[in-house]
């Protein structure tokens, strides 16, 4: 074989690809860890929730994709705000193996919900985004979208963390809890809408993701343990970190599976967790 | 005496009360319990479990109407695996344990299918398997109580080798030692089981394999597979999946310009016709499936009288229940491996062996001889005996090669029962054509 040829750029290229759409996935979910500091175990079901919104809006209402890309993204943002209003916040101050089984339990109840009332079948949007082709390297178009609304995603988010007075607050009250309400800042409030973003960034994974898979009620499965991988990787509430982790975790998947069987990509990649766990147990970027 | 009298008739009247609760009882138990496992949930739901789950309780249905077997009712217990292994064996014990039902029945899934038929069988109850296809649940494991019908992986792997064997020259223009076959595949029992019968007889046919790579069915990328499926340029891809791998397979291989001369799927996912058309469109056409035939597909004459007035009644009964249009083979499997066990396995066990006990019901099933033409799905039923390797599994199932054409299933191979010749290679106005 020989070693260097087209066809591993190409895999190194959509491994990259791959990385945006982990890095997407990770994003909302360490906004809210790094805020509240709470693991939503059923962040994939939001997003499974939010691929369903957009085939209702675009397939069975008959909008126009873009308006029921929007709606997806509200969907899964009022959903956010709903979790944390009535099932997190009660339990804030419980045991983290307290809130983990918490949002758990969320997890599955949202499984059967979706299983009832969407049934089994899978579904689809229909849609077929062109081939984007470079001399013999072939590119998913939709994958090339994903990673750069997940660049625009970080972007956007370190700019309105940094350079807005929310985000400065949602910063400031994920510095230190307890010190905050006594400077006027009303927690809850920052918590619901740390909820609402993380959820909307839920909602615009699912946006991506309908272009490129099925939908059906367990589609959470497929991404909810490699996201908690990647979040952990990086550093729990660390985006940054979580983006960086993303990619690596992606180059793994996509080149190690190039080079031996697609199964010790993923093999490879979770002995690199591993490691990294014995190494920097707080992840990448993250604080001890 | 007077005493004597009254003692009499108090003893009289207390062994009548009780013949008479004995009747009762009796005519309660008239019913066998039978606990019938499916994925009712999950992704194999969709994938042919639930339309397998439909056709076996169409069966159960149309036995009861007729009153049941033998005059025992028949009173199913369903259960949902929810696609995944722990909850189905968990659930055959529930079953076994607490419902005490006399027999397990279905299973869709060959991961499950694997270590339940062991469970069951190393407890000496009986477990009649409907769907579920791996040649391993059998292979070398001298079962004495599970019986499958149904066709088993190996000769899933064997039937579209065959097929390219005898089309290779004449359509493919190459001799089959030229032609170059890739074998991708889910890494459970079912997937690994048709890939290795595939290995086997394309090795033995002369082509050249040149990619046999596994994945999970949960894998969130099949890129890189894509890719070297690019690079291996194969004419031929046998594939073996659930959903919704198969569909992300799909998808990744049009985004990043896979190309063949045929796409041969086994089962499961394949067989879904209508699901797949539904998602992918004209894309969809032309796609080969390897699958134990649906019945409706088949010329009635060829069958044993009355069975064609049979598949028309689970025909009707399916379209009415789950309001689909097209009626998948895993209808058939579920209906049929469930007749054959009704009508021919337990009347025998209860009429000769006195009951429907697992070891009754182990001596009917062995002494089964139906021929070929015998049931809906055209194959016979004789198990492999006790001692056999493949002891328990039917040695006289088939399966067929079926190609969608024009929005219909064609029966393509066996030549003798062909419905329509085989496109191949597929059209150049198919998305993946590789003329």
């Amino acid at each position: 074989m020989q070693v260097f040829d087209i066809f591993l750029l190409e895999a190194v290229v959509n491994g990259i690809l791959l990385g945006g759409i982990l890095a997407l996935l990770a994003l909302g979910l360490n906004l809210v860890f790094g805020v509240i500091d709470v693991v939503w175990i059923c962040y994939a079901e939001l997003i499974m929730l939010g691929m369903y919104a957009v085939y209702y809006g675009h397939n069975v209402f008959g909008w126009p994709l873009w308006l029921a890309l929007v709606f997806g993204v509200a969907v899964v943002a009022v959903l956010g705000a709903l979790l944390h209003q009535f099932v997190i916040r009660p339990v804030l101050a419980a045991e983290p193996i307290n809130q983990l089984l918490v949002t758990g339990g969320v997890l599955f109840f949202l499984q059967a919900v979706a299983t009832l009332a969407f049934g089994i079948e899978f579904k689809n949007i229909g849609i077929r985004l062109p081939q984007l082709s470079v001399g013999e390297m072939y590119l998913s178009v939709a994958r090339l979208i994903a990673f750069l609304v997940a660049l625009a995603g970080m972007i956007g988010m370190y700019l309105f963390l940094t350079r807005s007075y929310l985000g400065t607050a949602i910063r400031a009250i994920s510095q230190d809890r307890a010190i905050m309400p006594l400077m006027g800042v009303n927690p809850n409030r920052i918590f619901l809408i740390t909820s609402a973003l993380g959820g909307g960034l839920a909602g615009l994974a699912a946006c991506l993701l309908v272009l490129q898979y099925d939908i059906h009620p367990a589609i959470g499965l497929t991404f909810g343990p490699i996201t908690f991988m990647v979040c952990v990787m990086g550093g729990l509430g660390n985006m940054i970190g979580g983006f960086i982790a993303a990619f690596i975790f992606a180059q793994f998947i996509s080149v190690g599976g190039f080079f031996l069987h697609i199964e010790w990509g993923y093999v490879i990649a979770f002995v690199f967790f591993i490691g990294m766990m014995f190494w920097r147990p707080q992840g990448i970027l993250g604080s001890k | 005496m007077q005493i004597k009298l009254r003692h009499c008739m108090r003893i009289g009247i207390a062994a009548l009360a009780l013949a008479g609760m004995a009747t009762m009882a009796q005519a309660q138990s008239k019913e066998i319990k039978i606990g019938v496992i499916f994925d009712y949930t999950g992704p194999f739901a969709a994938g042919g479990s639930q339309a397998a789950a439909i056709g076996t309780k169409i069966a159960i249905d149309m036995i009861n109407e007729k009153g049941g077997v033998e005059g025992f009712k028949i009173k199913p217990i369903y259960a949902d695996a929810q696609s995944k292994a722990e909850i189905a064996i968990n659930e055959a014990t529930r079953l076994l344990e607490q419902e005490k039902v006399d027999l397990i029945m279905g299973v869709y899934s060959s991961a499950h299918c694997v270590p339940l038929a062991q469970k069951v069988d190393a407890a000496k109850k009986f477990m009649w398997a409907n769907v579920c296809v791996a040649s391993s649940v059998f292979k070398g494991k001298n079962l004495t109580h599970v019986f499958r019908a149904q066709v088993h992986s190996d000769q899933f792997g064997e039937a579209s080798c065959s097929f390219l064997n005898e089309h290779a020259k004449a359509r493919l223009k190459k001799d089959p030692k030229d032609l170059k076959v890739a074998i991708i595949h889910e890494d459970g029992p079912y997937g690994s089981g048709v890939a290795s019968g595939n290995e086997a007889v394309c090795k033995k046919y002369g082509m050249q394999v040149v990619l046999k790579e596994g994945y999970a069915a949960t894998s969130p990328d099949l890129s890189s597979l894509v890719t070297k499926l690019r690079r291996a340029r194969a004419d031929v891809i046998l594939h073996t999946g659930y959903n919704p791998d198969i569909t992300l397979f799909w998808r990744q291989a049009r985004e990043q310009g896979l190309k063949w001369a045929a796409l041969i799927g086994h089962g499961a996912g394949y067989g879904q016709f209508d699901k797949l058309s539904a998602a992918f469109g004209k894309e969809a056409e032309y796609i080969y499936n390897v699958d134990p035939v649906a019945a409706q597909l088949l010329d009635p004459k060829t069958l044993k009288p009355g069975l064609g007035d049979l598949t028309q009644e689970m025909v009707k009964r399916y379209k009415a229940e789950s309001k689909a249009t097209v009626v998948p083979p895993h209808t058939s499997m579920g209906f049929n491996q469930s007749w054959i066990f009704f009508t021919d396995v337990l009347p025998r066990a209860i009429k000769k062996y006195g009951g429907y006990d697992p070891e009754a019901l182990r001596k009917a099933s062995l002494e089964t001889d139906i021929p070929v033409g015998g049931t809906i799905q055209g194959y016979g039923v004789k198990f492999f005996p006790p001692g056999n390797e493949m002891a328990g599994q039917n040695e006289r199932s088939s399966p067929v090669v079926m190609q969608y054409q024009g929005g219909h299933t064609k029966i393509v191979w066996p030549t003798a029962i062909k419905t329509a010749d085989p496109l191949l290679p597929i059209p150049k106005s198919s998305a993946y054509s590789n003329q």
